[in-house]
């Protein structure tokens, strides 16, 4: 809390002393810049832990992050990103390195950025925690789990990439490779230990042999409108753990090749924006305990999809809604809740100024696809519908 | 009914200069060691989206804008077709996320102006009647 108010004393004094940026304080009149946020949220949800550390209300929902980037001659850019999350018992105010880049742009149409580099992948891959730039309190679950946020949010490798004008619009191209660490701390431990497989704390060792893909932009001639297409794939997402039916017995699990596939559409007119997301996830599990001769191999993964609209209303209120939807592809059942998830999420946001932001937001999930029951985030007994009420403020600078 | 007309007459253009005043005339300024550089409407678009970030003569492009107003709104809708509100939501998120260096950012066009024709690579964009001869005004090429 000490350490949250220095901080945000330290801002308003660089807002004060400094050249004031678009989204950064530029030192005096160099190329240094620094940026970054704080926020604090509150969640409340009446029936299942979606994913607080109880059912109920929390203020364990927070945020904060703080970046440095300078230029050195006329194509390099270099920086970096600390930031920490508590999203329920996950994140655990833990500061992590979001993102440490050097860019070298050669032209508009080739650039190669490496380093901890962020995960393009949808609307809001690389933006997953940018509360300025959406009315939204959470990103649609059906594509941008918040689960997923520490897994998914950035990578270690390289990118290239560009911007090509044609079709009287432009593409902007990404691709990359590298890998992601992951640790049993993270959220993604969760999918695998709501699977029921592993016992006591749930897996023990997670792993990645790679991580691959591409994101294509075209920036259409029709004002406002874009198409954003993202594919990328894990390679050999590994994890180790003590067998639950045999505890002294470690199981293995593998999925040799899981991919994202998400197609995206954005269109900004006026005060509206509308935007719109379908993504595909999935790859094959394969499961086993070769010491007592247990393993099995299932196809895993998920279809979601929502629709969103927002409007400004004026330079201070922002107003939005979307509905989404996200369901389980393996054996897929309309009537088992336990299959399927919709929401449905209604938004207010208010600017006080440039930097102080405030959020309200209200969403009513059905069904319980997702809806992990661990030792992190217990839903022993499950209800169909919940409400979940949340409000954010956030500190930008 | 001739000094009638001539007072209505009078009273319309006066009106009609004052919503000339009103409406906004964004001028492109640069630093005056890029007044060699070919600019065409591409290439400012790329330079204002932080796609180009060197110039083709040399020196790193630096970005000069105005925070908000109708010469901001006039030159962005303009420049890269986009309001003064989705401007900075790109450009928060690109800053935020490793994408690039934000523009700097300016409340008075004195400002804007002054730091263009101090810092080399700069360009940026004022009211038209904020120009002076401390900076290169740019005409952009066919």
């Amino acid at each position: 809390m000490r350490t949250r108010r220095l901080l945000t004393v330290t801002s308003i004094v660089f807002c004060a002393l400094c050249g004031v940026s678009r989204g950064a304080i530029a030192i005096g009149n160099s190329n240094v810049q620094i940026g970054g946020f704080i926020s604090q949220g509150y969640l409340y949800s009446n029936n299942n832990n979606l994913p607080t550390e109880d059912v109920g209300g929390t203020w364990d929902f927070r945020e904060a992050a703080f970046n440095v980037t300078d230029t050195i001659g006329d194509h390099l850019r270099v920086g970096g990103q600390v930031f920490e999350q508590r999203f329920g018992n996950i994140g655990q105010d833990k500061m992590i390195l979001d993102w440490a880049i050097a860019d070298y742009n050669f032209s508009s149409w080739f650039g190669i950025r490496a380093g901890r580099v962020k995960y393009p992948k949808g609307l809001y891959g690389e933006a997953l925690d940018l509360d300025v730039v959406r009315p939204f309190i959470l990103l649609p679950e059906a594509v941008y789990s918040p689960i997923l946020r520490d897994f998914t949010a950035s990578f270690d490798g390289g990118m290239i990439y560009g911007s090509v004008n044609a079709l009287k619009g432009s593409f902007d191209y990404k691709v990359f490779g590298g890998n992601i660490p992951i640790s049993p701390e993270k959220g993604v431990a969760d999918f695998y230990n709501d699977a029921g497989l592993y016992a006591g704390n749930g897996v023990a060792a997670l792993r990645m042999d790679s991580v691959k893909g591409a994101q294509l932009v075209w920036n259409t001639p029709v004002s406002g409108l874009k198409f954003v297409g993202s594919y990328s794939y894990f390679t050999n997402l590994a994890t180790d753990g003590p067998f639950v039916g045999y505890p002294v017995v470690n199981l293995h699990s593998n999925i040799e090749r899981f991919s994202w596939l998400t197609y995206s559409t954005e269109y900004s007119v006026g005060d509206w924006t509308f935007a719109a997301e379908w993504q595909r996830t999935g790859g094959e599990l394969s499961v086993a305990a070769p010491l007592i001769g247990y393993g099995f191999s299932e196809p895993v993964g998920w279809d979601g999809w929502y629709v969103a609209a927002s409007r400004r209303l004026g330079d201070k209120f922002q107003v939005g809604a979307y509905y989404g939807d996200n369901q389980q592809r393996r054996n897929f059942n309309s009537s088992n809740p336990a299959d399927y998830q919709h929401d449905t999420a209604v938004s207010f946001r208010y600017d006080l100024n440039d930097h102080v932001l405030f959020k309200v937001e209200a969403h009513s999930f059905n069904g319980t696809y997702e809806t992990f029951n661990t030792v992190r985030i217990t839903n022993p007994h499950p209800k169909t519908n919940n409400t979940v009420f949340a409000v954010k403020t956030t500190v930008s600078f | 009914m001739n000094s009638h007309f001539l007072r209505r007459l009078g009273a319309i253009a006066a009106l009609l200069s004052l919503v000339s005043l009103a409406g906004a005339a964004p001028a492109i300024i640069a630093n005056k060691g890029l007044e060699k550089e070919k600019i065409d409407a591409s290439t400012l678009k790329a330079v204002f989206l932080g796609k180009k970030v060197a110039w083709d003569t040399g020196g790193r492009a630096i970005l000069a804008v105005l925070k908000s107003g109708p010469v901001a709104d006039e030159f962005l809708k303009g420049a890269v077709d986009m309001s003064s509100s989705s401007f900075n939501n790109y450009w928060r998120r690109l800053a935020m996320t490793g994408g690039g260096s934000a523009p700097h950012v300016f409340e008075k066009d004195e400002d804007v102006r002054k730091y263009v024709s101090d810092t080399p690579g700069a360009i940026g964009f004022v009211d038209s009647a904020s120009v002076d001869a401390s900076v290169a005004v740019i005409t952009l090429a066919p």
